[in-house]
């Protein structure tokens, strides 16, 4: 999977699950802010990328992988 | 079935509830992520009526299931049982209530865990049939 298909399919499956326009995830923007993600709602995203990429993120991953941009570098460097 | 890895009233062990409350009775298996448990539903349950098990039951016995394998995570190592809090019910259906005599046996695995809370995917059969599926949110304190 090249970087572009993966921010594809990330921007398809997140939008599609959080009920946003795909046109808010950029790659600067905050995660929490734009998927309106809070304490419980954390734990549905963490799931969807294991589940599209296989890709496991820990609570510390969580707390330093703020914008849409570094997750698409979290998943690409693991894949 | 397998020999019930923790039964009877040695479940309460588990897990905080007790009679009328408690919806399950055997903890068949488990491991730190996954779990089997049942419930045979006496005609006297307090979420019986008119012979059938309502809803509310139905997601108590798998929020349970859920708190037993917290439970005996536990107490493999020489812990306390913790107390969880339902946060949230996702994608649940139920495809028919069961009755007064039914077993229940429920599927629980954790599917992910973050800062505390857990996300669960469930299936309730009565022997092969597929009762009850969906998603909990737990909060484990």
């Amino acid at each position: 999977m090249t970087k572009e298909e993966l921010i594809l399919k990330a921007n398809e499956v997140l939008a599609e699950e959080f009920e946003v326009e795909e046109s808010v995830i950029t790659p600067d923007a905050d995660i929490k802010a734009t998927l309106q993600l809070d304490s419980l709602s954390l734990v549905d995203m963490v799931a969807l990328i294991e589940e599209t990429f296989g890709v496991k993120l820990k609570g510390t991953d969580v707390s330093s992988v703020k914008t849409f941009g570094a997750l698409y570098d979290f998943i690409y460097e693991r894949l | 079935m397998n020999t019930p890895l923790i039964s009877g009233k040695e479940i309460e062990r588990l897990l905080p509830q007790r009679p009328p409350i408690l919806m399950i009775d055997q903890l068949i298996e488990a491991t730190e992520h996954e779990a089997r448990t049942a419930l045979t539903i006496v005609q006297n349950n307090i979420f019986c009526v008119d012979n059938n098990f309502r809803e509310p039951g139905i997601i108590e016995h798998i929020a349970q299931s859920a708190s037993a394998l917290a439970g005996y995570n536990a107490l493999c190592q020489s812990q306390p049982a913790p107390v969880g809090y339902i946060g949230e019910v996702k994608k649940f259906h139920i495809n028919r209530l069961p009755k007064a005599g039914d077993t229940l046996q429920t599927h629980l695995q954790i599917v992910s865990e973050v800062n505390g809370v857990s996300l669960l995917k469930a299936e309730t059969m009565v022997e092969t049939e597929l009762i009850a599926s969906g998603q909990l949110k737990i909060f484990i304190e």
